[in-house]
């Protein structure tokens, strides 16, 4: 489907890089008018940053920001001109949203603050989201998403447990969950607010308090007994065996996680070890957790010699939650549950050609949200500076001519 | 206006959920939806599970829960079914989880009660392919959607993240799915049902690494190849670590850096100068990787994590402390922004909002006993 959900909303949209990009884009895939202002005079970061189609550098070419965008109207405009700040304001003017995930201060030097757009606008939803909020002592600190992960404890919990450093999260985990998905939840709920009170709202979300609530269990175990949560990797606190265990082949791991006796009975059947079974001592939790290293020792002689699909697909069926672990290529590749729900989406792209996406990790009705392919640079600066401003070509060339459109 | 009107006043959404989406409710409840746990008579599954018996136990329940109302109705018999089909009449959402007291099979009765209603099933591979009824937790979810293989060290297994990140991340999708369809029902009157898989909203979270296997076909891997700059890790000091991130595409961060190493007459400046270090595909080796880590380890072990962050704000450069979590307790910028919010009358901090809005419609309250709002005048 392609869904008419949110037709009728518009945002006049400045954020960039990873986490803003996101969050904006469940909009422009539900059917809302998402405006992407951007400049050549300070290009989005993910247009720069690969993956590159063919891996070839391009304004246009750029996988991460494809996965950021789709469904936006792509408007050049550089706003540290006065009159491009002008055209910005009489585009929010006719906006629901303005959103940014700019640092401290930005805003104010581009004279696009909450108050000089509620000006222009006075029941705009306002979206800002800078790393550590507007104030504060540590508001000025450049950040990216691990610099977020690193100051929320995520960071310092991911890692293999027994005492060892931390590792943290592969990738720049709150930009691609936490931070976009908080802030949409919240312009979804300022836009319901507006609906029944007439009345818009300032969304000031710090990405770091966003980020904590993603540890929060374990942030408030630390407030309630005061003392810093264990960690325990891929090992659980609860029961064993419980970890990531090497498979036959190159690199090849299986997940396995007994949570219950009964997990535990039927793995042991299903790993040829009645006598561990058989072991009083191993039918509860707290007698399996007290030999954890025997019992991980016994699966790992039996996944040594089973594939890593194979092993998960033995495990499901005897019970145990188990699972190969797969990387991006598996899970395009192989994955037969992703591929039997039709996760994956090909579109076509005027410089990528066909490139695969995501769709949202969800079916509607029974039906896939169909996105539409990200905008190449300003595409649709002539058709929305005239089909919403009432501009004419001539004034436009001529903005042109001047770099303002650029 | 309303007086005291919230984004989410005069929703009800009816809650099933008990592990994977039960942070996706907690979003509403806090932003003014009557959020009620239809409970058996038992609890649903996470009263059992979240216990004292486990360390951490109650504050995930707490975390998960607060804000929320509690009934008791039976399910299985007809009375209790009656009761709550009262309830789904007067709803506006529904929330389902795989493994709850109804299933994706119960989901046209809903229907039929409810024409207008958004009904969410949540569960861990979704409805429908081969996974529909595999048994699944945490750690395989995390490994199944692709998020563990990317975590770790090269040489050990791949590594989950820590805290139950599937459930963080499937609730979220979940909640905004859900808002999503519940303005279009509030608009033109549509009811939807979502069918939320947690497999695949963590393979939707995995930055840039299925765009790096289509166009590039490389795999973004654990040790680092493909996915990090040489410079982000993590770096011992005097008195804990640190993180910094400082690719050269971030030209003001690096060239801060360096600057700031010429300053102190640093010997690790002459090998950072040469010229390989502003190059971004030897910058995304692991050997490259391994290179920067002990260059400039011996920088960071002259300075405490104090010092290095003072100098991060200085100098504009990518840099902050590796908190424990006990830490973030006490962290500066979340104290002077008030973050912190009392857990009920006298009780323990706890974590304030995700986000901060300019009206005041965001609260939390402690968690519900079971049936603790089965008389309908606790409710509201």
């Amino acid at each position: 489907m392609s869904p008419d959900f949110l037709s009728g909303i518009r945002f006049t949209d400045l954020t960039w890089a990873g986490a803003g990009p996101f969050g904006t884009k469940v909009f422009s895939d539900f059917g809302a008018e998402v405006l992407k202002i951007e400049s050549m005079s300070r290009p989005d970061p993910v247009r720069r940053g690969g993956p590159f189609k063919d891996g070839v550098a391009g304004t246009n070419r750029s996988g991460y920001f494809a996965s950021r965008n789709t469904g936006k109207r792509s408007i050049s405009l550089d706003l540290k001109n006065p009159e491009g700040r002008e055209i910005a304001l009489r585009l929010i003017a006719q906006s629901d949203v303005v959103s940014n995930n700019f640092g401290p201060g930005a805003m104010e030097r581009l004279g696009l603050t909450y108050d000089e757009v509620r000006a222009v606008k006075p029941d705009i939803i306002y979206l800002s989201m800078p790393m550590y909020g507007e104030d504060g002592p540590l508001s000025t600190l450049l950040g990216v998403g691990m610099t977020i992960a690193a100051v929320t404890g995520l960071m310092w919990m991911t890692g293999y447990g027994r005492g060892e450093k931390p590792l943290g999260p592969g990738t720049h985990y709150p930009d691609h969950a936490a931070n976009p998905y908080h802030a949409a939840f919240a312009v979804l709920a300022a836009l319901r607010y507006r609906r029944h009170t007439g009345r818009g709202m300032k969304i000031d979300l710090s990405q770091v308090e966003s980020t904590a609530n993603f540890v929060g269990a374990s942030i408030l175990e630390a407030s309630v007994h005061d003392r810093e949560p264990e960690h325990t990797g891929n090992r659980s606190r609860r029961d064993a065996p419980h970890n990531v265990f090497r498979c036959a082949g190159e690199d090849a791991w299986c997940a396995i996680a007994v949570e219950s006796d009964t997990e535990w009975l039927a793995l042991a059947a299903t790993i040829g070890r009645q006598d561990l079974a058989a072991r009083p001592e191993l039918r509860k939790a707290a007698g399996r957790l007290a030999a954890t290293e025997e019992l991980e020792a016994a699966v790992t002689a039996w996944t040594r010699a089973h594939g890593a699909v194979e092993a998960g697909t033995i495990l499901q069926n005897a019970g145990v939650p188990a699972a190969r672990v797969s990387s991006a290529r598996d899970l395009v590749e192989e994955d037969t549950q992703l591929a039997a729900r039709g996760y994956w989406q090909t579109l076509e792209h005027p410089e990528m050609g066909p490139s695969l996406f995501t769709a949202p990790p969800f079916t509607i009705d029974g039906e896939r949200v169909e996105l539409r392919r990200p905008p190449l640079f300003g595409e649709h600066t002539q058709e929305v500076l005239t089909g919403l401003l009432g501009m004419s070509d001539a004034e436009i060339a001529e903005l042109a001519e001047r770099k303002i459109l650029a | 206006m309303t007086p005291g009107f919230r984004p989410y006043t005069g929703i009800r959404v009816l809650d099933l959920t008990h592990n994977l989406a039960r942070y996706a409710t907690r979003l509403f409840a806090d932003l003014g939806a009557e959020v009620i746990r239809v409970e058996p008579p038992g609890g649903l599954p996470d009263r059992a599970r979240d216990t004292a018996d486990v360390p951490g136990g109650p504050e995930t329940f707490a975390f998960h829960n607060a804000s929320k109302q509690s009934v008791v109705l039976e399910l299985g018999g007809n009375e209790g079914r009656a009761a709550f089909a009262d309830l789904v009449r007067g709803a506006q959402v529904v929330f389902l989880e795989r493994g709850g007291p109804l299933g994706a099979n119960d989901i046209p009765w809903l229907r039929d009660l409810n024409r207008t209603a958004t009904i969410t099933h949540v569960s861990p591979y979704g409805l429908g392919g081969p996974m529909q009824d595999a048994p699944a937790s945490d750690l395989t979810l995390q490994s199944a959607g692709g998020i563990a293989w990317m975590t770790g060290r090269g040489d050990e297994p791949p590594l989950r993240l820590p805290g139950g990140q599937s459930a963080m991340v499937v609730s979220v999708y979940a909640a905004v799915a859900t808002a999503v369809c519940l303005f279009d029902a509030e608009t033109r009157g549509r009811g939807h049902i979502l069918d939320v898989s947690a497999q695949e909203a963590i393979a939707h979270s995995l930055q840039n690494a299925i765009q790096v296997w289509d166009l590039e076909r490389r795999i973004s891997h654990r040790a680092g190849e493909g996915t990090r700059d040489a410079s982000e890790n993590i770096y011992e000091c005097r008195d804990g670590h640190v993180f910094l991130a400082s690719p050269p595409t971030t030209g003001v961060s690096w060239k801060g850096l360096l600057g700031w190493m010429a300053e102190v007459g640093h010997p690790s400046l002459a090998p950072f100068s040469e010229p390989q270090w502003l190059d971004r595909k030897y910058r995304s080796k692991p050997e490259a990787r391994a290179a920067f880590k002990p260059l400039f380890e011996a920088f960071t072990r002259n300075f405490t994590r104090q010092e290095l962050v003072e100098n991060a704000l200085k100098r504009r450069i990518v840099m902050a402390p590796v908190s424990r979590v006990h830490d973030v307790l006490g962290d500066p910028q979340l104290a002077h922004r008030q973050y912190f919010v009392r857990l009920g009358e006298g009780g323990p901090r706890f974590p304030g909002a995700p986000y901060k809005m300019s009206e005041p419609v965001w609260g939390v309250s402690p968690p519900p006993a079971l049936g603790q709002h089965d008389a309908p005048a606790a409710r509201g």
